[in-house]
């Protein structure tokens, strides 16, 4: 059977990188987020490769292993991010273009940092009792 | 299907994943995933994150009337192992009779405490028509009729989940010539949010992606005039089929072996009825998103349509009417196949009686 899916279809690949410089021109006019869901667009296999090697590889990747492992790589365009998230099986379960400064899923959370630094001082062989003034 | 320790009463969900082991990242991970298949803008991801951290577990009763069990067993086969882990975090399922341990008078007390425990807010899913001839004695459950214990439990309910095209619109079971007089939930029920997760069985993807809509935000997600969630239901296998080109260039296959199948071309004069079947399944796809029915070659024969057991012509007749395909030559490939088994079978059978002692 002859594979379709590697046609990439440079009006639509135009397209998605005008709609990341409204984003990025957004982020930088009103400090607001924006991203495009890439596996809710009918893109073949070619319009995603043909995507990514537009926008380019940047300075800074980030691997998160939660539930699977998720790449979050800066393109060539500081501020635009390709991420990718997989699954525990390894099967790609979201991929975005995210327009920000950071991406919200590398902030560390706070109820996470409480939970870390609970176990952090339960980690110690110091008293956590403060010594009299 | 159960993560770690159980859920501590009137935890809220970000403590109990905390507990065990799940950051706030990967919360967030999880409902970008669900944003996605939701159809949903990505920025609700942080919201939806936010709103499944606070929120508690979400009691569901699940009844199982006049059903085959495909449309649970589709459920508990998902092969997202996160998905599914995840999904049974946020839902109590606090009644099920073919996984549940309880059984008898012990299940039937069970489904009564957890239906007084949580009136008002638990999601009643269903699978399975729901037969309502003859006082509905065709599918009893502990001695009671379905269709009764639909109208018992259906009022206290916060929404119904009518799960699989059997509890949707009949199904099956209500095919001509319905001898038990098989009807989906809502011609039964009136007065309750209803969402119909149609399919033969059902994409697990959408049942998963309701209860967490459901979940994070209080209400069943956006339906369409079948009561379908949009996001899975919005557009036709036909407007997303990889095949679609070859339709729209008039390349069809005319039978299952000539070379427009092997060419991949569009299956619709071999009776595929994508072009009038919503769902989901040439995005979301089954088995770990590996495949579906057209992928694999056979036409879509319109599972999560209703009265699909009954269409005119059959499965194997194109929607524009015609001679179906080239059985001819598929029924001489069948008969050289059986007459290869047939004699096979004969040659084993002969080998087994000389075996000693036979």
């Amino acid at each position: 059977m002859r594979d379709f899916n590697f046609l990439a279809d440079d009006g639509l690949v135009d397209a998605l990188l005008m709609e990341v410089a409204d984003l990025l021109h957004n982020l930088l006019a009103h400090q607001r987020q924006g991203s495009v869901d890439l596996l809710g667009l009918p893109l073949s296999a070619g319009c995603l490769a043909a995507l990514e090697q537009r926008l380019g590889h940047g300075e800074v990747t980030a691997t998160l292993c939660s539930g699977g492992e998720s790449q979050i790589r800066e393109t060539s365009f500081p501020g635009v991010w390709w991420t990718t998230h997989a699954d525990e099986t390894g099967r790609i379960t979201a991929m975005l273009i995210e327009v920000a400064d950071v991406p919200d899923i590398l902030r560390a959370a706070r109820p996470d940092m409480e939970r870390g630094h609970a176990r952090l001082l339960q980690s110690t062989n110091f008293s956590l009792a403060r010594p009299a003034a | 299907m159960m993560t770690g320790s159980p859920a501590m009463a009137d935890e809220t969900m970000g403590e109990m994943l905390g507990r065990r082991g799940v950051s706030r990242r990967g919360l967030l991970k999880f409902a970008i995933v669900m944003t996605s298949s939701l159809a949903l803008a990505p920025s609700i991801a942080p919201v939806m994150a936010e709103n499944l951290a606070a929120a508690r577990r979400q009691s569901v009763i699940w009844l199982s009337f006049q059903e085959c069990t495909g449309c649970f067993e589709t459920l508990l086969r998902t092969d997202s192992p996160t998905i599914a882990a995840l999904i049974f975090d946020f839902i109590s399922l606090d009644y099920q009779e073919a996984v549940m341990a309880a059984a008898g008078s012990a299940a039937e007390l069970t489904l009564r405490q957890a239906v007084a425990a949580n009136k008002g807010k638990y999601l009643l899913a269903i699978d399975g028509s729901v037969p309502v001839k003859d006082g509905g004695v065709y599918a009893l459950t502990g001695g009671k009729a379905n269709v009764s214990m639909l109208e018992e439990f259906a009022p206290d309910a916060a929404a119904i989940l009518a799960i699989g095209t059997c509890a949707a619109y009949g199904g099956i079971p209500k095919a001509h010539p319905n001898p038990t007089g098989a009807v989906g939930v809502e011609d039964v029920i009136s007065n309750k949010p209803i969402v119909n997760i149609p399919g033969c069985p059902p994409i697990p993807e959408v049942l998963s992606g309701v209860l967490v809509y459901f979940v994070s935000f209080g209400r069943l997600p956006d339906l369409d005039e079948r009561k379908r969630p949009l996001a899975y239901f919005g557009t036709t296998i036909h407007d997303q089929c990889y095949r679609r080109p070859f339709y729209d260039q008039g390349k069809f296959a005319k039978s299952f072996d000539d070379e427009g199948a092997r060419q991949g071309w569009c299956l619709f004069e071999l009776g595929c009825k994508g072009p009038t079947t919503h769902n989901a399944c040439a995005s979301v796809k089954w088995n770990d998103n590996t495949s579906f029915p057209i992928e694999s070659g056979h036409g879509c024969l319109g599972c999560s349509e209703p009265d699909f057991w009954d269409q005119e012509g059959g499965f194997y007749t194109s929607l524009a009417g015609g001679n179906g395909p080239g059985w001819r030559d598929t029924g001489v490939a069948a008969a050289v196949g059986v007459a290869g088994g047939a004699g096979a079978a004969l040659v084993a059978r002969a080998k087994v009686s000389k075996e000693p002692g036979a």
